[in-house]
């Protein structure tokens, strides 16, 4: 009877969820993301398993290689074991979530149910990623459900492990054995038998081979660790964790179906290991569902800040005083927001570091080294551009939630917007400017037979530290307006966006976020070259480049604020409560 | 503790709430509908209703966080979709649920909230306030450290610390221990005395019938009947000192569910 509703009410709410996915296909934002999501879906993956493009995507390797691979995964698994009798210091907890652990705990079920209602639960998260595994790491099986099965065999049996671990170790210091006792026979045991294990292999094999410029190093170094890794001792601590592993290594279905018995009884054996425990974990539980409950609405708020744990009160970056322009107030809540380190003291060390290791570089290295430092640094700085913005969320995207308390502030729209904005370019041009002035104290006098002479270096440095500010505040302003316009996209609160159609909003927005860059970059991007080439054949390059620079910045900042005002009346008519809100 | 001055209004006129025609939709759904009353310097009013009658929404139209669909709103005499600013400076919102950011510290939220506001004098305004909310040693913590308790005490704090003279408060009373809802109830009935116009929406009547001197009763966004709580109490009423609560279900026809 128990389990019929404990399974009633997973499969309820698996199909529940599904039919509110395919209900909310009626609004278009979720049809046009459903169907960008289902056609990335397709194409990365069920179009290769339907044209046998799975097995043509396999890394090719010889037997040898193969063998010494699942060698290499079966010792990554025995340490990632030993982890899991060694590093847990708390009693064993499974993670309900809130509304369950309310019902199910105060419910006459026994534990042996809770066991078996939380392992089915995790079964869907098990075999969603084994799917993903099964393609990532294609130098397994041939076939592509035979990699989906031995990789759901591999990680239902660790999450069986991690529970049956976590049991007995609460049983251990319910019968007075303390962690640290614990953990100093533990790693005592693992000294004495991987210092046999060392000891052996240094009398009995021949000594490491010498690496030198030989091309059959990488050959000849693999053939010595699998001939370390397959005789002597090791391989019989290795069995069971290569017994897990064979169905996913084997390259026939014949190899498969030998395999399998072996793996699936280890399975067994966990499971049976794991519903004999009898160990109290109700209030531990507890704690964890309310610690993760509380982790989860964090990150679906986008403030992953909130989300970590052992969250620190953070020194303020700069002195607020009291009167003064207020949208300042929001750049250094924002600043708060992002880390401990944003202070000018901070900066200034870096700044420090930058110049004194760049005159160690140019006093140390050879000019071609410093100009493929250069290049390096400027490639870095490039890539900030790009990725910053995504890594740089203490603005709308983080605040989103907070919408109801920034709406009440005597705030004009524009200045939220500009105030929420500044706080990660203030932060991506600080970082940028850094590395700026590192290239510019690294970079050598000549590059080829082209001259760099100083003039024209700091006419760069210049006229780079003018641009990257306006493309970063052109850039976030973009990121910015997507929260604003399609909220629901980036919602992450209750009943947030998740699964595939998500997936599908997220490919659209950054194919339209990048597109509209692109268009809000030709207009600087032709004032600087009209004016690069114009200046350039009146007065010279280095003139050329810092006048250009200055010019594509000035159109940068007239754009972004005309999209700051613009956007400031769409914050003023945004109405929360239509995209997110149940009303009252 | 001494009040801090409050900022002018844009009128001396008594009436410091002033709602006309406020109509929200959500779609097809009617939210609320036509509502218009008006409150007063010193009145303290309580907005009653069964669940999704629309007294949050109307609150939240109230504060400037959600846009009516239709009507005016006027705040000491200042438009709300208009002058919107002017009015937002005189107001205080309180939620059923306390909004913090959660990665300032309670001092932080204060000098935040000074700054936004222009109160220069926050650090003095916000010592008498923490200590009558009684989370004065809790300057340094952040918000995942506090109780819910002081959470909101912490959202009063700023909430009140540019002295404001219209307050609107949704379920003011949550997560509050006895002592704090007694200091709520006297704080409520001292910042009316001193001349604020408040708004209180509650499902406890008992409270209202404790601190309010008009009442408001919406069902399905409409109002029922809005007064002084003598004038609804007689309309609604055989008896001349029946209870809030006799008076919510014969205004409301809703049955008590005890018969």
């Amino acid at each position: 009877m128990i389990a019929q509703a404990l399974f009633f009410y997973l499969s309820r709410s698996w199909k529940n969820r599904l039919m509110v996915r395919i209900r909310r296909m009626r609004e278009p934002r979720y049809l046009v993301g459903g169907i960008a999501g289902a056609l990335y879906m397709y194409f990365y993956f069920f179009r290769a398993l339907h044209r046998g493009a799975y097995g043509a995507g396999r890394i090719p390797m010889s037997g040898e290689h193969q063998a010494l691979i699942q060698s290499i995964y079966a010792l990554a698994f025995l340490v990632f074991i030993l982890m899991m009798w060694i590093v847990p210091q708390h009693r064993a907890a499974l993670t309900f979530t809130e509304a369950e652990a309310s019902f199910l705990f105060a419910a006459p079920i026994s534990r042996r149910d809770l066991i078996n209602f939380k392992l089915l639960r995790s079964q869907a998260g098990i075999l969603l990623s084994s799917f993903i595994m099964a393609f990532v790491g294609r130098f397994g099986s041939h076939h592509f459900y035979s990699g989906w099965v031995g990789w759901w065999i591999i990680l239902a049996t660790f999450n069986l492990h991690t529970l049956g671990a976590s049991f007995t170790l609460t049983m251990l210091m319910d019968r007075g054995m303390s962690t640290a006792r614990r953990r100093l026979m533990l790693l005592g045991a693992i000294v004495v038998v991987f210092g046999g294990i060392a000891f052996w292999v240094r009398q009995t094999l021949p000594p490491l081979p010498t690496v030198q410029a030989n091309r059959n190093a990488f050959n000849e170094l693999a053939r010595y660790a699998g001939h370390a890794l397959d005789a002597g001792p090791l391989p019989y601590i290795l069995l069971p964790f290569k017994l897990l592993l064979a169905p996913f290594f084997a390259i026939t279905p014949a190899a498969f179906l030998l395999a399998l018995p072996a793996a699936l009884g280890l399975l067994a054996l966990h499971y049976i290991w794991v519903v004999r425990s009898d160990v109290a974990f109700e209030e531990a539980s507890l704690e964890a569902s309310r610690k993760l409950a509380e982790r989860v609405a964090a990150i679906r708020s986008g403030n992953w800040q909130a989300a970590r744990k052992n969250q620190k009160a953070v020194r303020s970056p700069f002195q607020l005083r009291a009167s003064g322009t207020p949208a300042v107030a929001l750049i250094w809540k924002n600043l708060i927001a992002t880390s401990s380190m944003i202070t000018v003291r901070f900066w200034m060390m870096l700044i420090w570091f930058a110049v004194v290791g760049g005159v160690i570089c140019r006093s140390m290295l050879q000019d071609g080294v410093n100009l493929a430092v250069t290049s390096f640094i400027g490639m870095i700085a490039g890539m900030s551009l790009v990725f910053g913005p995504n890594l740089l969320r203490n603005d709308f995207r983080q605040d989103l939630l907070a919408m109801d308390m920034l709406k009440t502030l005597p705030l004009r729209g524009w200045q939220v917007v500009l105030g929420e904005i500044l706080a990660p370019v203030t932060i991506l041009t600080a970082a940028q400017w850094i590395l700026l002035i590192l290239a510019l104290v690294c970079c050598p006098p000549q590059w080829a037979q082209y001259p760099l002479p100083i003039a024209l270096r700091v006419a760069c440095f210049f006229a780079a530290a003018a641009v990257l500010p306006t493309v970063n505040f052109a850039n976030l302003v973009i990121r910015n307006a997507a929260v604003l316009i399609v909220p629901a996209w980036f919602q992450l609160g209750r009943d947030g966006p998740r699964g595939f159609e998500n997936t599908g909003q997220q490919i659209i927005l950054a194919v339209g976020q990048t597109l509209v860059l692109v268009v809000a970059l030709l207009p600087p991007a032709a004032v600087f070259t009209g004016a690069f080439f114009l200046v350039f054949y009146v007065i010279g390059p280095a003139s050329a480049f810092l006048v250009a620079g200055v010019l594509a910045a000035v159109i940068l900042v007239i754009e972004a604020t005309i999209a700051i005002r613009l956007l400031g009346g769409v914050f003023e008519r945004f109405d929360l409560s239509k995209e997110m809100l149940t009303p009252a | 503790m001494e009040a801090p001055p409050q900022i002018a209004s844009a009128t001396n006129a008594a009436t410091l709430i002033d709602v006309v025609g406020l109509t929200k939709l959500y779609g097809d759904f009617t939210a609320v509908k036509d509502l218009s009353f008006a409150v007063r310097r010193g009145e303290v009013i309580g907005l009653v209703g069964p669940n999704g009658a629309g007294k949050t929404t109307t609150l939240r139209c109230l504060a400037g966080i959600i846009p009516p669909t239709r009507g005016a709103i006027r705040i000491s005499g200042f438009d709300m979709a208009a002058n919107a600013i002017d009015a937002k400076r005189r107001l205080a919102f309180f939620s059923d649920e306390p909004r913090l950011f959660d990665y300032l510290t309670v001092d932080q939220h204060l000098a935040f909230i000074g700054r936004i506001y222009g109160v220069a004098d926050w650090k003095e305004r916000s010592r008498p306030l923490l200590e009558e909310l009684e989370i004065a040693d809790k300057v340094d913590k952040l918000p995942g450290e506090l109780s819910r308790g002081m959470k909101q005490k912490l959202v009063i704090a700023c909430g009140l610390l540019h002295a404001p003279e219209v307050i609107f408060f949704d379920e003011p009373l949550t997560g509050l221990d006895p002592v704090g809802i007694r200091r709520m109830k006297n704080s409520i009935l001292k910042r009316s005395r001193e001349g604020a116009a408040i708004l209180i929406s509650s499902h406890l009547l008992h409270l209202l019938e404790e601190v309010c001197s008009h009442v408001l009763i919406l069902k399905n966004g409409q109002k029922v009947i809005d007064g002084t709580l003598d004038e609804i109490r007689q309309r609604y009423s055989e008896q001349a000192g029946a209870n809030l609560e006799e008076v919510f279900f014969r205004a409301t026809g809703e049955s008590k569910g005890d018969s």
